[in-house]
């Protein structure tokens, strides 16, 4: 062999070596970023776990049940009708307004006539349509303070009549608290609106609401049945009553 | 000799085209994560209104899954094991789209909740799966690019393998 010959070999061996070292390094690389990989997303999702649980438990701890409260704690009842009609609103949401407007007088008078209980959860699913002001959970703290002062209704209706568009700011606390003493209530309700006294328990009746398969407001139901008009629309007036007597059997 | 310029241009070009698609994939993950992550009660509901799960459970993969999209999205912004990266992308996202193809497939009318706190819609406002489905599929696709050609520019993988 000659020199050259023997020159070309080794540098073809070396240059072999090398590939063999570029390719052992690409597949080390290669499992220690897919480790780091698993390992980063088991952290992440351990994260979630451990802020949902200690979110959870926190709120918990904060709850404040009204006293007046049925339904687990989770509710404010009119009337003591034999026929249950459960009522999911939340004070943001336009369409509960347009029920209120089309249903409230009817289920009133139902109440009056002794044919229904109505049981309101004032849930809380709109919060972030109101730029972080959480109206729908204030308002719905509000309404629990307004119950403990025995005016539920009164005041429910207060917030209708002064419901504020999706996506402002809501209506401030003191707002809030002015509505409350247009309808009679005194210092412990101002209190319980500024301290946020009810606001977790909000939390509260919002999670019943989904842990009942509920999605959307305003959800009606009458005797543990949902009523819906046509093509899962909310029910109208009509609607409710047809619903309400053949309860009533 | 037109066709061996013409892939020659393009195994130039594949990295430029792989790093768009990591970056974008990247920017849905984050955003996606990142509007639901401040209110986790909400993002647990999301998932409910797919009744697909007990509301026990849809709570936990509502607080998990906000906290995953954004690490994935953290993965593919730095460009580290970026094959398995889009791999795991692409899995949620046949998940997502299999949950959107069952909700419209079972009548629901819910907001997917895919960039947003989703639930049931408002009285008067219709379901857009196919247009979510449109919008996941084009993310698969970005997904699927990085599959292919996991080679980018920018990336942590290319720093540790010593290329330039």
């Amino acid at each position: 062999m000659s020199k050259g010959n023997r020159g070309r070999d080794r540098a073809a061996a070396r240059r072999i070596v090398e590939q063999q070292k570029a390719a052992a390094k690409r597949r080390r690389v290669t499992i220690w970023t897919s480790v780091a990989v698993v390992a980063v997303l088991l952290i992440a999702g351990l994260i979630g776990w451990g802020v949902y649980a200690s979110q959870s438990k926190n709120d918990a701890a904060g709850v404040v049940t009204p006293s007046v409260a049925v339904d687990d704690g989770t509710a404010f009842a009119l009337g003591t009708g034999p026929v249950t009609i459960d009522v999911y609103e939340d004070f943001m949401c336009p369409i509960c307004h347009q029920f209120e407007n089309a249903a409230g007088d009817t289920i009133a008078q139902m109440v009056t006539d002794k044919k229904v209980t109505v049981r309101y959860h004032t849930v809380a699913i709109l919060d972030d349509a109101s730029n972080g002001t959480k109206y729908s959970t204030r308002s719905a703290g509000a309404a629990a303070a307004a119950a403990e002062g025995g005016k539920f209704k009164e005041y429910h209706d207060a917030l209708y009549d002064n419901q504020p568009e999706e996506n402002s700011d809501g209506l401030s606390d003191a707002k809030l608290i002015e509505l409350g003493k247009g309808v009679g209530l005194g210092d412990d309700f101002a209190k319980a609106v500024t301290g946020k006294t009810y606001d977790a328990w909000v939390g509260k009746v919002t999670d019943t609401f989904s842990a009942r398969g509920f999605n959307g407001t305003p959800t009606v139901v009458v005797n543990g049945k949902q009523v819906t008009g046509p093509n899962g629309s909310v029910p109208t007036a009509d609607v409710l009553t047809k619903a309400v007597d053949a309860a009533a059997g | 000799m037109e066709t061996r310029q013409l892939s020659a241009r393009m195994t130039a070009a594949w990295p430029w085209i792989s790093t768009v698609a990591r970056l974008g994939l990247a920017a849905v993950f984050l955003t996606a994560g990142l509007l639901k992550v401040g209110d986790l009660a909400a993002s647990g509901r999301a998932v409910n209104a797919y009744r697909l799960f007990s509301y026990d459970t849809a709570k936990v993969i509502g607080a998990v899954q906000p906290f995953l999209e954004i690490a994935l999205g953290l993965l593919l912004l730095i460009g580290l094991a970026v094959r398995l990266s889009a791999a795991i992308a692409a899995l949620l996202l046949v998940i997502f789209i299999a949950g959107i193809v069952s909700a419209w497939a079972r009548g629901l009318q819910i907001d997917c909740g895919c960039f947003s706190k989703g639930g049931d819609l408002a009285a008067g406002r219709t379901a857009q799966y196919g247009l979510e489905i449109l919008r996941d599929v084009g993310f698969l696709i970005l997904a699927g690019i990085l599959l292919a050609k996991p080679r980018t520019r920018f990336s942590l993988d290319g720093l540790l393998m010593g290329e330039r």
